[in-house]
């Protein structure tokens, strides 16, 4: 038992290595930062290819189905995998592009926020349709009916309204984003967990993995707490009858 | 519209139990490999390795083999013990034999003084040498040569401390599993990879497009980790090593997977566990 605390729990050894810690903590955040506004952008656009509408777009909407089905089947390691194994053999590319060094971080950062855009782009668009879909139809056809073209109702009339329901769902897409930045280890970026396993390769001792741990409460907690509030809020229009409608 | 969600919620309930069914089916053989009889009715060797490092433990769970498996399975049939290997991961291997999770480890580890204040080792049972490898064609002969360039290496490996007191100003990747580090190499993203030379030695056969630049001689010895106070384990696979290694089973072990004579050194090297 006192095994397990000194593996596991020891705040001295917490303590020298807190800064250490922490710094890598804030890989993690900037990853999932940058990831953030990249996938729901990303998102957004598959969202929006998916509805559009009539024959001539169904190539698109299968392509985007397609995608998003894809995407969200394939575990995010073997994404991050391929990306950083397989993108750097495509010689046609420029090399700056293949195994790009941008704002001086190293290529693995680079590859894991492209595997991790590509998957939660998918994650994302699936919330953005939910959002979209439970704009009631009446919606759409009232602003078609006064003369708006497709991309005029969405943009003036339908995703105002989704935007408003979407946050929740979104938060805890964005939540699970922010845990799975740690994956990025695998391919060798120095993230939280990969220093804290060094730390443990170097010591034998795996406290910095709990204090990593820690750093990750500290961030998601608020945020799920957040989650909380949203729902309580959309809850509160539904009942007060406003124009928001959930099936 | 209620009954199409409870048939879903069946669905996904039955998929898990499908899950846990096939799961659990799985490893009642995963984690056992046969050892070839000499086991009789005596308790199993559990041992626990970082599979895969290859040519020293490779294969699917249950066909595990390479140089390390085969060696510790010809111990355990000369002390009466059918060897049962657990993968596991290299930065925590010496942790779980302290705590019990196996008995032993065999898993390409180097006998170091850090090493030995958490476990006891048994006599080398390998002598090893780190290779710089490099892609073919490259610039880099020596390890001197790669400083201040990027280099890869596997992660809690006598590799990375290398990497780590001759480059100084280099970037140094570590990853978590060795072939990981050999694709950077190939991928090109990494500029040399400091590996157990037979691994780079295996990374050159199998893969191609990859050389060894330099092999540095680390006076590196592996040995078989017991927990610490293991002393009568320890003592019987000593002396399952010695046989071993005194009727000519070692050599054929070791020829086999590195296609190479054993260096002479091994047949009387010894060690003192502290």
């Amino acid at each position: 038992m006192s095994e397990f605390f000194n593996q596991y729990f020891d705040f001295d050894y917490m303590g020298e290595h807190f800064w250490e810690v922490l710094e890598a903590f804030l890989q993690n955040l900037l990853i999932f930062a940058v990831v953030a506004v990249l996938a729901l952008t990303w998102g957004l656009i598959l969202a929006l290819l998916r509805q559009l509408p009539g024959k001539k777009f169904l190539p698109v909407r299968f392509l985007a189905i397609a995608y998003i089905d894809v995407f969200r089947a394939i575990p995010i390691l073997i994404v991050i995998l391929l990306i950083s194994g397989g993108i750097p053999f495509l010689d046609f590319i420029p090399k700056e592009i293949r195994i790009p060094h941008w704002f001086g971080k190293p290529d693995p950062f680079w590859y894991g926020v492209a595997a991790l855009m590509l998957v939660y782009g998918a994650f994302s668009a699936e919330v953005y349709r939910a959002g979209i879909e439970a704009v009631p139809r009446g919606q759409m056809e009232a602003a078609r009916s006064l003369g708006m073209s497709h991309g005029q109702a969405m943009r003036n009339v339908v995703v105002p309204q989704a935007i408003s329901i979407i946050p929740a769902p979104m938060l805890n897409e964005m939540i699970s984003l922010l845990k799975d930045s740690t994956l990025v280890s695998v391919i060798a970026f120095a993230e939280s967990v990969l220093i804290s396993r060094e730390l443990l390769a170097q010591s034998f001792n795996s406290s910095a993995l709990i204090l990593t741990g820690f750093f990750f409460i500290l961030i998601i907690l608020p945020l799920a707490r957040v989650v909380d509030k949203l729902i309580a809020r959309n809850q509160g229009k539904i009942t007060r009858g406003s124009h928001i409608e959930v099936a | 519209m209620r009954s199409t969600r409870l048939t879903a919620l069946l669905a996904v309930f039955l998929l898990a139990i499908a899950s846990l069914v096939v799961a659990g089916c799985g490893s009642s053989d995963d984690d056992t490999t046969g050892g070839g009889g000499g086991g009789g009715g005596s308790e199993p060797l559990t041992v626990g390795s970082d599979i895969p490092y290859p040519p020293f433990e490779q294969g699917k769970a249950g066909e595990y083999t390479g140089f390390d498996i085969e060696l510790m399975e010809a111990i355990g049939e000369k002390i009466g013990r059918t060897a049962e290997f657990q993968d596991t991961s290299f930065e925590t291997i010496f942790r779980d034999v302290a705590q019990g999770k196996f008995e032993a480890v065999i898993s390409a580890a180097t006998i170091t003084e850090e090493r030995e204040e958490a476990v006891d080792f048994s006599n080398p049972y390998y002598l090893s040498e780190q290779a710089v490898l490099v892609k073919e064609g490259s610039d880099i002969k020596s390890l001197e040569e790669i400083d201040g360039q990027t280099v890869a290496v596997q992660q809690g490996t006598t590799g990375q401390e290398l990497a780590k007191e001759e480059l100084g100003d280099s970037e140094i990747r570590p990853f978590p599993e060795g072939p990981d580090a050999v694709n950077a190499l190939k991928a090109g993203t990494v500029e040399a990879v400091i590996i157990d030379a037979p691994v780079a030695q295996n990374a050159v056969e199998k893969s191609g497009s990859v050389e060894i630049a330099e092999k540095v001689p680390t006076e590196e010895e592996y040995g078989i980790a017991v927990a610490q106070g293991e002393t009568e384990l320890l003592d019987e696979i000593n002396k399952g090593l010695e046989e071993v290694l005194n009727d000519g089973t070692y050599k054929t072990i070791y020829e086999k997977w590195f296609k190479l004579e054993p260096p002479q050194e091994i047949f009387n090297a010894s060690h003192e566990a502290e």
